[in-house]
């Protein structure tokens, strides 16, 4: 049986690689948010008291703020939710380019990374379905190799919004004088992480379809660094099934270790950090 | 071997302000906005991006990840002295959390970092470090004679022992900038307003110790907001009148904080007060004010507590006045540059800032810069007197209005 979210037949083991890897990632994520929590913690729960040092702290100060009257914006979680958060107005209000960068790489990353959980999601279902033999009865779509194809056109659509919001990113950081001279390292890392992942997702993908080196390329000018590995192995027919498992190892391990480990201890912190912020500050002044 | 202790606590944050350290995206809006980092010739320092960056990297290095594997890194004292000499360069203008792409709110977060810094014994910053002992003294920052608040009112004046509206008139009126506290109790007399003051019982709404990040020391800001509003209640008042847009944002918001109780009375801005009276058409012109005028929202009313309109209101109901917007106004006005103890604090910057915001009163034409505050007053003349722009005329908008109302100034006294 093959695994679609990573790797194949030819390599079993990765199947246990990914989960350690899996849990590794989210062991790491929650270690990183209970030290950030206990690091807000060390605040006090309301103006002028002390600190108070508990785990519970941020939890309960944010309620309490955010049943607080506040005396500009006095707007409702709902609207805050959906405006500031899901469509970032906020952003918008300041400069329409960053706010369109942005949100293609927000949507692009959200939407890639909740289909990611559902194929594992389909998979771990239907294998579990395998051994304890009620595999035959789920719908037709719980089926890995069904549900992949159905995921395969949002899957590209969805990477290439994301390579558009990254292509943006990079050509401001590089070329606004303004914004380049102000990066630092906190800000670039993100960036090259992502970067890192979407070409790597696009390798991977374009191995295991076998559209890289058949001429059919859509997006090798994106990654000359794939023609490079390439080269080396042009015109080998068995290539795509012997390299398939590893690129898309590659892949996985370095987006959930990116994306899901990193989370906390990095700029990416701003993806727990902004949403809490906006409900605090009622979608701010 | 002992754990080294951090360099620095977490006194006077909440853990709301601790997660909003981590929330800053870098966007770079703050920087682009902040009068003070522009008035500074873009001492980066100033920006108030780089003051989220450093105390996050000072909160990280004592309590992140490798502080708590390793134990804290220090984080030496000219560090920690530079920081609080930058957290100081910063009106308290809110325009950064205006501009805030992540909805921080950073004027409370440049407070707490200042109360801990004072409680840490590195702030405050020059002269201010006198408002704690001039309060306590005298009642108000100026080492007046607190009798001096009302006493010099000419005869004329009447001002009721109990009444339901109480004209709070705050420090700087009543002892610094009288023609606007004069203004006001002419105004209220001539539109039969029967109206009550504390006197020599007022005590500084607290402001200028809150924004300072000295308002925890002895309770000293608390007691007198208590103070303030028992003396308010005693004199039977429901409606408590406000022109100085300082002390109306200390009241409003400040004191219900600092005493844990809501209020029991309202706080109005005078121009709230006079909107509502021209309304219902109760105000009659005398006069018409033949020019050209400009109005500067006071961050302390406009941005901070949304008070935009009312202001507006008063000035376009004045006869004969041209009104004229400048470029940056309402949510993204630029500050006069006094608030947050600057103007104690640091003069030069305080001028500096004021200047600009000049500049763009001039480029309307106008013949008034008119604002709502007397301590805006104070350093938009001062920034005018310093580019030397004397055609152009600062003036409060009560004064304005007493004017149209056939109102007489001329024996004010001076301080
Ligand atoms: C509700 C969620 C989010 C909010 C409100 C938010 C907000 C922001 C803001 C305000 C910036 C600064 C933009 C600028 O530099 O001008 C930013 C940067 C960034 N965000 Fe988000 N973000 C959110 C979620 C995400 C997610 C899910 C991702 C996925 C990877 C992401 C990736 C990035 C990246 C890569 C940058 C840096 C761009 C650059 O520096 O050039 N954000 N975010
Ligand atoms: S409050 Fe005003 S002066 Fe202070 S950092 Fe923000 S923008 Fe600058
Ligand atoms: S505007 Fe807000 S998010 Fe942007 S750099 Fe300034 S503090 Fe950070």
């Amino acid at each position: 049986m093959e695994y679609f979210a990573g790797v194949s037949e030819a390599l079993r083991l990765t199947f246990v690689q990914i989960m350690i890897i899996s849990i590794l990632s989210v062991g790491i994520f929650v270690v990183g948010m209970y030290i950030n929590l206990k690091k807000w913690g060390m605040g006090s729960t309301g103006y002028g008291q002390a600190p108070s040092k508990s785990i519970l702290t941020f939890p309960k100060t944010l309620m309490y703020q955010m049943n607080e009257h506040a005396h500009v914006h006095n707007q409702s979680v709902l609207k805050t939710f959906v405006f500031d958060i899901l469509f970032q107005r906020r952003i918008l209000q300041r400069s329409p380019v960053r706010w369109f960068m942005h949100f293609t790489i927000f949507v692009g990353w959200m939407t890639l990374f909740a289909m990611s959980g559902a194929m594992f999601f389909v998979e771990m279902t239907h294998m579990i379905g395998e051994k304890l033999g009620y595999a035959e009865s789920l719908p037709w779509f719980m089926n890995p190799e069904v549900f992949r194809e159905l995921l395969s056109t949002p899957n590209d659509i969805f990477s290439y919004i994301l390579l558009v919001g990254i292509i943006i990113a990079i050509y401001r950081r590089l070329f606004v004088a303004k914004t380049r001279e102000s990066t630092i390292a906190y800000d670039s890392i993100l960036l090259i992480g992502l970067t890192v992942i979407t070409v790597t997702g696009f390798i991977a993908d374009g191995i295991r379809n076998n559209t890289i080196w058949n001429g059919v390329i859509n997006f090798d000018w994106t990654i000359p660094m794939t023609n490079i590995a390439l080269s080396l192995h042009y015109g080998d027919p068995i290539f795509p099934f012997t390299y398939a498992p590893p690129a898309a190892l590659f892949h996985v391990i370095i987006s959930l270790l990116f994306c899901i480990a990193y989370i906390p201890f990095s700029k990416y912190i701003h993806i727990i950090a902004i949403p809490l912020a906006l409900l605090a500050n009622k979608g701010g002044e | 071997m002992a754990k080294r202790e951090p360099s620095i606590n977490t006194e006077n944050f909440t853990a709301v302000q601790l997660m909003e350290l981590d929330s800053c995206s870098r966007c770079g809006e703050c920087v682009n906005w902040c009068p003070t980092y522009d008035a500074s010739g873009k001492n980066p320092g100033l920006a108030p991006r780089d003051k989220i960056l450093r105390w996050k990297e000072f909160m990280n290095k004592s309590y992140g990840l490798r502080a708590r594997l390793f134990g804290p890194k220090e984080i030496s004292a000219e560090e920690i002295e530079q920081f609080k000499n930058d957290v100081y360069g910063c009106t308290t203008c809110g325009m950064c959390a205006t501009v805030c792409e992540s909805a921080i709110n950073t004027v409370e977060l440049w407070e707490s970092m200042r109360a801990n810094l004072v409680k840490r014994g590195n702030g405050p910053y020059g002269k201010q470090g006198m408002f704690l002992k001039l309060i306590g003294e005298y009642k108000n920052p100026y080492m007046a004679d607190n009798k001096d608040r009302t006493n010099w009112f000419p005869k004329d004046i009447k001002v009721e022992d109990k009444a339901e509206v109480l004209y709070f008139g705050g420090c700087t009126a009543e002892l610094r900038q009288r023609k606007l506290a004069l203004a006001t109790a002419r105004v209220l007399n001539k539109l039969g307003i029967k109206f009550t003051m504390l006197g020599e019982d007022e005590i500084c709404c607290g402001s200028a110790l809150v924004r300072t990040g000295q308002y925890f020391i002895n309770d000293t800001a608390k007691i007198n907001a208590q103070k303030n509003i028992d003396n308010i209640e005693a004199k039977g008042a429901k409606i408590v009148l406000y022109a100085c847009a300082g002390c109306y944002r200390a009241s409003l918001i400040d004191w219900p904080r600092l005493t844990g109780k809501e209020l029991p009375f309202k706080v109005v801005h005078i121009t709230e007060f006079l909107q509502d009276l021209i309304k219902k058409g109760e105000i009659k012109w005398e006069k018409s004010i033949d020019k050209k005028v400009t109005y500067h929202d006071p961050c302390h009313l406009g941005r901070h507590v949304g008070v935009f309109e009312p202001p507006r209101a008063v000035l376009e109901a004045i006869p004969g006045i041209e009104f004229v917007e400048m470029e940056r106004i309402k949510e993204n006005q630029r500050c006069c540059g006094a608030g947050g103890g600057v103007k104690a604090g640091l003069p030069d910057l305080a001028l500096g800032v004021a200047s600009t915001r000049v500049e763009d009163a001039l480029a309307t034409n106008a013949d008034i810069l008119s604002s709502a505050c007397p301590f805006c007053k104070r350093n938009l003349s001062d920034g005018r007197d310093a580019i030397g722009a004397k055609e152009l005329e600062v003036e409060d908008v009560i004064v304005l209005v007493a004017e149209a109302m056939g109102i007489d100034l001329s024996d004010t006294p001076a301080e």
